[in-house]
C-alpha cells in the first residue's frame, strides 16, 4: 500500500518514559509525523540500557526510529512559545510530564484546552491524571505489580521449580508497552470523534485491562495464584537442546499428542479420553511428557507436533527470532541507522495490506529537526 | 457521546485475542455484533477443564456490551446472512486460523465485493502469510515464538509462559490497527485487510532486546533485575506472600530511600553513590531494605516510600484491584449487572475522555442469539417469517 494510515497527522511527543514514547512510536510507524520535544540533553530514554555501539539505547532506537527531534528547554523562557508554536499545528500532544509539574510549564489540561481547543491532549501517566493516586510514582517493575499480572508470575515450570521465590516480572518494558499501545488507541478514538479533548491514560489501567481475566475470575469466585494458575498439563517443556511450549486445549489436539508420543500405553488409558480425566491427572501426564521430551531436539519435536496439529512452539532466543523463517518471510525487521551503525528494528505487528509498514530510516540526534520550530507551512491535518 | 459512537462491527472473533479487540472498541462506543453458533460455541463461552475449573473460562468480561446473534457459517443461507451483516458494518473482525474465512466464503475479496470500503481485521497466531501462517497457537506459544517467553524468568531457571495478558496485548494492538484503518478510510475512502500477527506482537514487546541482539548484544533472562536501576526488586512484608515492588531510578531517590528505611548513612556510602555502584552492590542493600519492609505491612511500607517519591507498589492480586478507590474513581473498575441480576466487578474503560464520562460497560453478557430481533429484524430488515424459516432451517442456529 502506498498510503500509510495516519499520513497527514502531526504529533508532538514529550516523553521521559517508555509508555508515552511507545504511543508515539505506534503513530509514527503508521505514518504520522511525530516530533519529540526534548530537553537540551535529550530525553533520558536515550540512555536506557542496553546501549548500542555509539551509545544510543536499544530501547530508544526501537521507540524512536523515524521520529523527529527538536529541543525545547523547559528551563528557558522560550519553552512556552515554542510549545505553543508546535501545538498550533499539531493534532495530538503526547505528554508524560508528572501532573504536579504541568502548570508551571503551561501544559496543564485547562491551559492546553483553552489555547489549543482542537488538539487531542493525550496524558500518559503511571496511574493516570485523575484519582487519589494520580501523583504516585511508577516504574516498570511497580507498574506490572499494580496491574495484577506480576503477582501471578511465574507460573508453570518456573513456579514448580522455585515455589518460595517472590513473584516475577515479564521481561523488558511490558507494562509500559501496554500503557503506550492503549494510549495510542485512545488518542485515535478521540481523533475519530472530531472533538479536541483531554484523554487520560493510566499505565496501571492498561495492565489491569489486559489482565482482565483475573478480575473476571475473582467475580466468579476463584482467586488466582501463581502456584496454581498453571495449565493442568503442558506448558514449558525441556528438550535436549532448549525449551518448547506445549498446549492442547481441544480433544483433537490431545489425540495428535497421543500419536506424537508414539506407542505409549499410558497415553491410551481410557480415563484420559476426556478433558476432565486428563485434567485430573495433569501432574502425572506432565511428568511423563517431561521425561519423554528430554531426548528430543527442539526443531524435530516442534515439526512433528505441528504436523499433527499439536500446538507447540520453540522458546526462541532474540537471535532466533531475528533469524526466524516466518519473520523473514514476512520481512518484519528493517534496517535503521544509528550513530554506531545500522541495527534492525521490528515493524509494527500488524499491517494494512500484504507488506509490513516501513520503519523510519534513522534515530534522530537531539535537535536534529530544530528548523521545524521556525517552519511556516505547518498545518493541522484535521483542521 | 462515546468517541466511537456510530461505528458498527460484525464480530466473528473467538477465544481471547480477537474478542478483546472488539471489546475495547465496544467500550469506546462501537456497536459490536458477536456472531456465534450453537454448533460450536466459543471455546470461552463453554466450560473448560484444562483451566482447572468447571464453569465457563472467561467469557463475561470480553462479551459484555456486545450484541449476540446465532449464525451457522456452514450453511449457505448463514453465509449469505453474514454478508448482509457485513454490508451494514464498518468493520468485520475475525480470528480464525489463516485461510478459514476464505474457505467459509467470507474472505476479504468477498467482503469487499459486498461492502467496498469494509475494514476487515484478521487476528491470527502468525499472520495471514508466510510458511508458518497455518500454525495453531495460543498465548503461551505466541510468547515462545516471539522471544518474550525466553527472556522472562529467573536467570537460573527456565523460560516463563505468557498467559492471557499476551492474548489481550494482541487484541489491544488489533483495536489500535482497526482505528488507524478507519482513519485511513475516512481520508481516502478505501478500506483494507488488517493482518495482526500475535507472535509479532509478542516479539515487538521485547523489540528493544531484538534490536540489541541485531547489534551483537546478548540479552538474557534476569528475573526482577534491571540493567540500570538498583535497588530494584520484590521485598517481603510482615505478611506471608505479600510483596512490595520497589524500583529506585536516581541518586536522589536512593537518598530518600536511605532516610525512609532508617539508614541515612547509606546515602553517603561510596559503594552506593552512583547508579552503577549501587547496581554492582545491590545484594548488600537488599538485606537492609528487606529488614525494614519485613517489619511492616506492605501497604504501610508502600505509602511511606511513595510519600518520599519512590516508585513502590504492593504486588496486587485481583482482590486488591477490584476494591481500589483509585481505580473505582477512574471507572477502570466498575460493577456490571448480569441478566440474572447478579453483580460482578469488571474492568471498565481504559481511558478517560473529557468529552464523555459515561461508563465503559452498560450491560452484561448477552445470551446466545439474544439480539436477533434487533439485528436481523431492524438492521437487516428480515421479516418475522423469514427469520423463523432460517431458524427452522438451522441457518440461524
Amino acid at each position: 500500500m502506498t498510503d500509510t494510515p495516519l499520513a497527514g497527522i502531526r504529533v508532538i511527543e514529550r516523553a521521559t518514559g517508555a509508555a508515552a514514547a511507545q504511543a508515539g512510536r505506534l503513530m509514527c510507524q503508521m505514518g504520522a509525523e511525530v516530533i519529540m520535544a526534548e530537553p537540551p540533553d535529550g530525553t533520558p530514554l536515550r540512555q536506557e540500557p542496553p546501549l548500542l555501539p555509539g551509545g544510543t539505547g536499544a530501547l530508544f532506537a526501537f521507540l524512536s526510529a523515524g521520529k523527529r527531534s527538536v529541543i525545547c528547554d523547559p528551563a528557558s523562557d522560550g519553552f512556552g512559545p515554542d510549545m505553543d508554536r508546535l501545538l498550533a499545528t499539531a493534532d495530538i500532544l503526547i505528554d508524560d510530564t508528572p501532573l504536579r509539574d504541568r502548570a508551571a510549564l503551561g501544559l496543564d489540561r485547562d491551559r492546553v484546552a483553552r489555547d489549543h481547543p482542537g488538539l487531542v491532549h493525550l496524558s500518559v501517566l503511571p496511574f493516570g491524571a485523575h484519582g487519589p493516586k494520580a501523583d504516585w510514582r511508577g516504574e516498570e517493575l511497580t507498574l506490572i505489580h499494580s496491574g495484577g499480572e506480576g503477582f501471578l508470575l511465574p507460573n508453570g515450570l518456573s513456579a514448580d521449580l522455585f515455589p518460595d521465590r517472590p513473584p516475577l516480572k515479564i521481561a523488558g518494558h511490558f507494562a509500559q508497552m501496554q500503557g503506550g499501545t492503549t494510549a495510542a488507541m485512545a488518542a485515535l478514538a478521540a481523533l475519530w470523534s472530531g472533538q479536541g479533548q483531554f484523554v487520560d491514560v493510566s499505565v496501571q489501567d492498561a495492565n489491569v485491562a489486559v489482565g482482565a481475566f483475573a478480575v473476571q475470575r475473582l467475580g466468579d469466585g476463584s482467586v488466582e495464584h501463581r502456584l496454581t494458575r498453571s495449565f493442568k498439563f503442558g506448558g514449558v517443556i525441556e528438550c535436549a537442546d532448549g525449551y518448547v511450549e506445549l498446549l492442547t486445549l481441544e480433544s483433537r489436539q490431545w489425540q495428535g499428542l497421543v500419536d506424537l508420543l508414539g506407542a505409549q500405553d499410558w497415553a491410551a488409558d481410557p480415563d484420559l479420553a476426556d478433558e476432565v480425566g486428563r485434567s485430573a491427572r495433569g501432574a502425572e501426564i506432565n511428568a511423563r511428557i517431561r521425561a519423554w521430551a528430554r531426548d528430543w531436539k527442539v526443531t524435530d519435536l516442534v515439526r512433528a507436533a505441528q504436523d499433527r496439529g499439536v500446538p507447540m512452539a520453540r522458546y526462541n532466543t532474540p537471535e532466533q527470532v531475528l533469524d526466524g523463517a516466518q519473520e523473514n518471510a514476512r520481512a518484519i525487521f528493517h534496517p535503521v541507522k544509528t550513530e554506531g551503525g545500522p541495527v534492525r528494528v521490528q515493524s509494527l505487528p500488524f499491517r494494512f495490506g500484504p507488506e509490513a509498514l516501513p520503519v523510519g530510516p534513522a534515530v534522530p540526534a537531539p535537535g536534529a529537526d530544530q528548523s521545524l520550530l521556525t517552519r511556516t507551512d505547518m498545518r493541522r491535518a484535521t483542521a | 457521546m462515546k468517541p466511537l459512537a456510530g461505528l458498527r462491527i460484525a464480530d466473528f472473533t473467538v477465544h481471547a485475542a480477537g474478542p478483546f479487540c472488539t471489546h475495547m472498541l465496544s467500550q469506546l462506543g462501537a456497536e459490536v455484533i458477536k456472531v456465534e453458533t450453537a454448533l460450536r460455541p466459543d471455546i470461552f463461552r463453554k466450560s473448560h477443564a484444562v483451566y482447572g475449573r468447571q464453569g465457563p473460562a472467561t467469557f463475561d468480561q470480553v462479551s459484555s456490551n456486545k450484541l449476540s446473534v446465532r449464525l451457522n457459517l456452514k450453511h449457505p443461507d448463514g453465509v449469505a446472512l453474514a454478508k448482509q451483516l457485513v454490508a451494514v458494518s464498518d468493520v468485520a473482525a475475525e480470528s480464525f486460523r489463516a485461510g478459514v474465512m476464505d474457505r467459509l466464503g467470507l474472505g476479504y475479496d468477498v467482503l469487499k465485493a459486498v461492502k467496498e470500503d469494509i475494514v476487515m481485521v484478521s487476528v491470527s497466531s502468525s499472520g495471514q502469510t508466510g510458511p508458518e501462517s497455518h500454525f495453531a497457537g495460543y498465548a503461551p506459544l505466541f510468547g515462545a515464538w516471539g522471544g518474550i517467553g525466553h527472556l522472562s524468568g529467573h536467570a537460573d531457571g527456565p523460560p516463563v509462559e505468557m498467559r492471557h495478558v499476551m492474548d489481550h496485548s494482541v487484541g489491544m494492538n488489533a483495536a489500535l490497527a482497526t482505528l488507524a484503518a478507519l482513519h485511513r478510510r475516512r481520508r481516502t475512502g478505501a478500506g483494507c485487510h488488517v493482518d495482526v500477527a500475535a507472535r509479532e506482537v509478542a516479539s515487538a514487546l521485547v523489540g528493544d532486546a531484538l534490536t540489541a541482539a541485531s547489534a551483537g548484544i546478548r540479552v538474557d533472562r534476569m528475573g526482577n533485575a534491571d540493567l540500570r536501576r538498583a535497588p530494584h526488586g520484590l521485598y517481603p512484608s510482615r505478611d506471608s506472600d505479600r510483596w512490595i515492588a520497589i524500583a529506585v531510578s536516581s541518586d536522589a531517590e536512593f537518598r530518600s530511600l536511605a532516610a525512609v528505611i532508617g539508614h541515612p548513612e547509606l546515602a553517603t556510602d561510596p559503594r552506593y553513590a552512583t547508579a552503577a555502584s549501587r547496581h554492582g552492590n545491590a545484594a548488600g542493600l537488599d538485606g537492609q531494605i528487606s529488614a525494614w519492609t519485613s517489619a511492616r505491612t506492605a501497604e504501610a511500607a508502600t505509602d511511606l516510600l511513595q510519600s518520599a517519591g519512590i516508585a513502590a507498589h504492593v504486588s496486587w492480586a485481583a482482590s486488591d484491584i477490584v476494591s481500589d478507590p483509585h481505580m473505582r474513581a477512574r471507572g477502570s473498575i466498575l460493577d456490571v449487572a448480569e441478566t440474572g441480576g447478579a453483580i460482578r466487578a469488571a474492568v471498565g474503560r481504559v481511558a478517560r475522555f473529557s468529552s464523555d464520562d459515561s461508563p465503559g460497560i452498560t450491560r452484561g453478557t448477552p445470551d446466545l442469539g439474544g439480539d436477533e430481533d434487533y439485528v436481523y429484524g431492524e438492521l437487516l430488515g428480515l421479516s418475522r417469517a423469514r427469520i423463523d424459516d432460517l431458524v427452522a432451517d438451522r441457518a440461524i442456529y
